[in-house]
């Protein structure tokens, strides 16, 4: 299965899915035109991946700022990372926020709640 | 696969609910596991919601806290840039003001020259009296303070409309390039 690498803008957050060594690196900022056009290609991966991920799933999120519909999409990426830990393989979410921002760290924490998903919440150092 | 827009598997489910209520045949156990389905349906998207606008409410503050830096610092920003300008029109006048008082020394000594070398010999010609040769040289040395008053104000006139043809052809440039990009 293909990697997949979607260089980051302004707009949209940078994109690197390791499909043989289960890192997912998400980074930057979500605040997309169209934020169908931009996460569809993502979550179809993820579809994807899901039957040939490996034992263990680590994500790398680290988004300074992301809109309301980008929102609704890293839940959505969070709900097909917990089908993949239903089907019993380890998933982990390493959460990062920068020093200072509050927001994206209690953002953090309540996609932790939601998502039933382990979670480690870890600030940026400058 | 992904869905095609933002809540299509929110629409899909509707859509299906919808579907059932339209038929006539169901039995008791249908209802109850069409019910429960949508029941589930239901909590998740108020689940959904709820995350949504609580993230979204957050993050909104944040752009505002944000927004409140950025105006402070360009408020600063503006400050400072008065500032700047303030001391660099009291270092123009003063070079300005450097500048015109060469250029009246320079008349003066001009006129010095012209004075002892052509006038002074006329007058003592036309007028045989030491008083009205001073009271010329007099007048010439008075004249000095008005004169560097006088090319200092004109200068500065001159060079702050130059600034200011400056400053609007910036600005007419930014609006074209500004109207360019729209």
């Amino acid at each position: 299965m293909d990697n997949l690498r979607i260089e980051g803008t302004k707009q949209t957050p940078d994109i690197e899915f390791n499909a043989s060594t289960g890192i997912l690196n998400i980074s930057g900022r979500s605040i997309p035109e169209n934020t169908f056009e931009f996460f569809n290609p993502v979550l179809t991966w993820l579809d994807e991946y899901a039957g040939v991920a490996p034992d263990k799933t680590v994500i790398n999120v680290s988004l300074e700022y992301f809109n309301t519909s980008s929102s609704k999409y890293i839940l959505e990426i969070f709900k097909r990372l917990k089908n993949i830990m239903n089907d019993g393989k380890e998933v982990l979410v390493k959460w990062y926020y920068e020093e200072d921002d509050e927001e994206m760290m209690e953002t953090g924490e309540d996609y932790e709640d939601v998502s039933g998903l382990p979670f480690e919440i870890l600030e940026l150092e400058e | 696969m992904a869905k095609q827009n933002i809540y299509q598997q929110e629409i899909e489910n509707l859509d299906q609910a919808k579907k059932f209520l339209q038929r006539s045949d169901y039995s008791k156990m249908e209802l109850q596991l069409e019910f429960k389905k949508l029941l589930e349906n239901y909590e998740e998207l108020i689940d959904q919601v709820k995350i949504i606008t609580k993230i979204s409410d957050r993050l909104q503050n944040k752009l505002n806290r944000t927004n409140e830096k950025l105006e402070l610092t360009n408020q600063k920003l503006h400050d400072t840039n008065i500032k700047l300008n303030e001391t660099i029109d009291a270092l123009a006048e003063a070079k300005i003001g450097r500048k015109a008082a060469t250029i009246v020394l320079f008349v003066a000594i001009l006129l010095f020259i012209i004075s002892e070398a052509w006038i002074e010999p006329m007058i003592e010609k036309a007028f045989p009296n030491f008083w009205v040769g001073l009271g010329l040289k007099l007048i010439v040395a008075i004249l000095i303070k008005p004169g560097e008053d006088f090319t200092n104000k004109y200068m500065l006139k001159k060079a702050r409309k130059k600034q200011l043809e400056e400053a609007n052809k910036a600005e007419e440039t930014d609006v074209k390039a500004g109207s360019k990009k729209i």
